[in-house]
């Protein structure tokens, strides 16, 4: 509708258009959907993990931190590495989707995700955060995004896990007025993804840094001036 | 606002008759009653369920019960949309009470969330009310608020206290004196027909030009396909002609208009026939239709009844001005919106 806003869904997609095309390079897996009237769309990315260690249910005490690893490299390792102390269960692989959606109340990004057993059945929040590293928990319950709830998801209306969009634009305006005193050119999505990413499991490649910064000079003319204008607003 | 005030106790007010009858495969010690309770319609289940769920407790074991949930017809209820919405939305055209079933096992994981606490209830709710304010106020009123306010938001709906609950509301609703209205205007578009579930985007209350935007003028931005274009009473009419004109020659086959009507076709029957015809749609054979034929149309409703965009439908009878009395109706479905709809007779000449 409008795009005199900071952010508006325009913008939104032209990054996403941006990221996308660098995921696409580095095969990291990330492709846009769009709704099925096609008025919009978001952009999104699965992969699969699995699980090593004890079972997901908690049977006795576990020690050691679990710890996620890529199917490629949980095929290649020699079995020794693998400690079964507990309970067994085999291997489990995991299905994860993560969902990045456009809120136009709120005028942000958001990461809407799940995550599945192959058979269908899915993980509660607390098995989700099993697989993230602890560093990024404690700055997830520190921070200003320190909401995950379950949703309703607004396209496709399954539940979700999703991160609480009213920070957002508090942590994301320093991080663009900064880049406008470098003079260096961001890409919204990438950065703001690779700050609430990680605390939900989901971790960007530098090479997508580098790609942000090699990016076309502007959004357009307008919008940029636009977004200039608003950030000296604030 | 305070003008309104009967409008809004009458929307904060409104209850839905409801029967909670306990799913056939629950594991039960004893028979259990079903249950009657009158819901808000401004409310959500899993708050105003308590009572439901302990009577159908009480004949059942500890370790058969986990989630409760709901289901009306087969379709897992979402407790997060409020209980008038949840009726509007699916059962509204059925007979009162509102017939809903009671779960205790198999949690539909893939449809509903969960509902594990009153907590949850309350975040989601706030959670509601801070989205619409970003969208009124930029999140301004809302902010400025304190905890004890937010709070006072949640007990009003919680004890149904309608007073309580404006008390806060009522500054959530205000704009500046300069402005016209909000910055945009918070709504949801529930249908059942689509596969997304709601249609939300930025609306501005009042036009470029100044002017103050209607209910209609949003529904024919957002939503078109919802809007049945006005059709005044000519142009219901205008394919009964074509219809008539057809069928007029002796065996002659309807119009290809017949593929419009409902599903179940139209309701063709002679007045005082023993027996109804089949009727395939798209082909019809209409023996002995006689020239000029006179068509008068009888809503099957009262106009002033019908809130726009609700669906309605239309009679048509038609007898034949010559000839062998025979009269023929014909029942149409459509969405009444903002169509005034007369008694007219009007004659269909070759």
């Amino acid at each position: 509708m409008e795009e005199d806003e900071f952010f508006g869904e325009k913008t939104f997609q032209h990054y996403c258009a941006e990221f996308i095309k660098h995921s696409q390079k580095i095969g990291d897996g990330w492709e846009w959907r769009a709704s099925k009237d096609c008025s919009d769309g978001y952009m999104c990315k699965t992969h699969f993990q699995v699980k090593n260690g004890t079972a997901v249910s908690h049977q006795g005490t576990s020690d050691h931190v679990q710890t996620f690893l890529p199917v490629e490299e949980a095929l290649d390792a020699p079995l020794d590495d693998f400690e079964v102390t507990e309970t067994t269960a085999a291997a489990e692989v995991i299905k994860y989707e993560y969902h990045v959606l456009y809120s136009c109340s709120y005028q942000v990004p958001v990461l809407y995700f799940r995550a599945s057993f192959l058979d269908g059945r899915p993980l509660a929040l607390k098995d989700i955060w099993e697989g993230v590293h602890e560093c990024y928990k404690t700055r997830l319950l520190q921070g200003p995004w320190d909401t995950i709830t379950q949703q309703e998801h607004p396209i496709l209306g399954h539940p979700f896990f999703v991160l609480h969009p009213c920070k957002t634009s508090e942590f994301m305006t320093p991080v663009l007025k900064n880049s406008q005193k470098i003079n260096r050119n961001v890409n919204y999505i990438t950065s703001w993804l690779s700050i609430v990413g990680p605390a939900v499991g989901l971790n960007l490649p530098l090479s997508y840094a580098t790609a942000a910064s090699h990016d076309e000079g502007n959004v357009s003319g307008q919008d940029s001036s636009t977004e200039r204008k608003s950030l000296e607003e604030h | 606002m305070t003008d309104d005030k009967d409008v809004l106790r009458d929307v904060w007010f409104g209850r839905i008759p409801t029967c909670f009858t306990l799913y056939q495969d629950e594991i039960t010690e004893r028979e259990a009653e079903p249950y009657y309770l009158l819901l808000p319609r401004v409310s959500y289940l899993t708050l105003v369920t308590d009572k439901v769920k302990k009577h159908f407790q009480k004949v059942m074991r500890q370790e058969d019960i986990s989630e409760i949930w709901f289901e009306y017809e087969g379709t897992p209820l979402k407790w997060h949309y409020p209980i008038g919405l949840l009726f509007d939305l699916l059962a509204s055209s059925s007979a009162l009470p509102w017939n809903i079933t009671v779960h205790f096992k198999s949690f539909p994981e893939k449809d509903l969330l969960h509902c594990p606490s009153k907590d949850v209830i309350e975040a989601h709710f706030m959670s509601c009310v801070k989205e619409a304010d970003a969208l009124k106020h930029k999140s301004q009123v809302i902010n400025e608020m304190q905890k004890k306010d937010h709070k006072q938001l949640w007990m009003g709906l919680q004890n149904d206290r309608f007073d309580q609950f404006w008390a806060i509301n009522r500054k959530l609703m205000e704009y500046p004196a300069e402005e016209n209205g909000f910055r945009y205007i918070p709504f949801r578009i529930y249908q059942t027909t689509t596969e997304r579930p709601f249609i939300q985007k930025l609306f501005r209350p009042v036009s470029t030009d100044g002017q103050l935007h209607t209910l209609g003028d949003l529904l024919k931005e957002v939503c078109p396909s919802a809007v049945a274009p006005e059709v005044p009473m000519p142009e219901v009419c205008s394919w009964l002609p074509t219809w008539l004109l057809a069928s007029s020659a002796e065996g002659s086959h309807l119009p290809s208009l017949w593929r419009d009507w409902e599903e179940d076709g139209p309701t063709l029957s002679q007045q005082g026939a023993e027996n109804r015809r089949n009727q395939t749609p798209g082909t019809e054979t209409l023996p002995n239709t006689v020239l000029p034929v006179e068509a008068k149309i009888e809503p099957t409703f009262e106009p002033s009844r019908i809130a726009d965009g609700r669906k309605a439908s239309l009679t048509v009878k038609c007898w034949a001005s010559q000839g062998p009395s025979r009269v023929f109706i014909a029942r149409k479905k459509f969405h009444w919106f903002r169509t005034k709809l007369k008694q007219q007779v009007f004659r269909a000449g070759v």
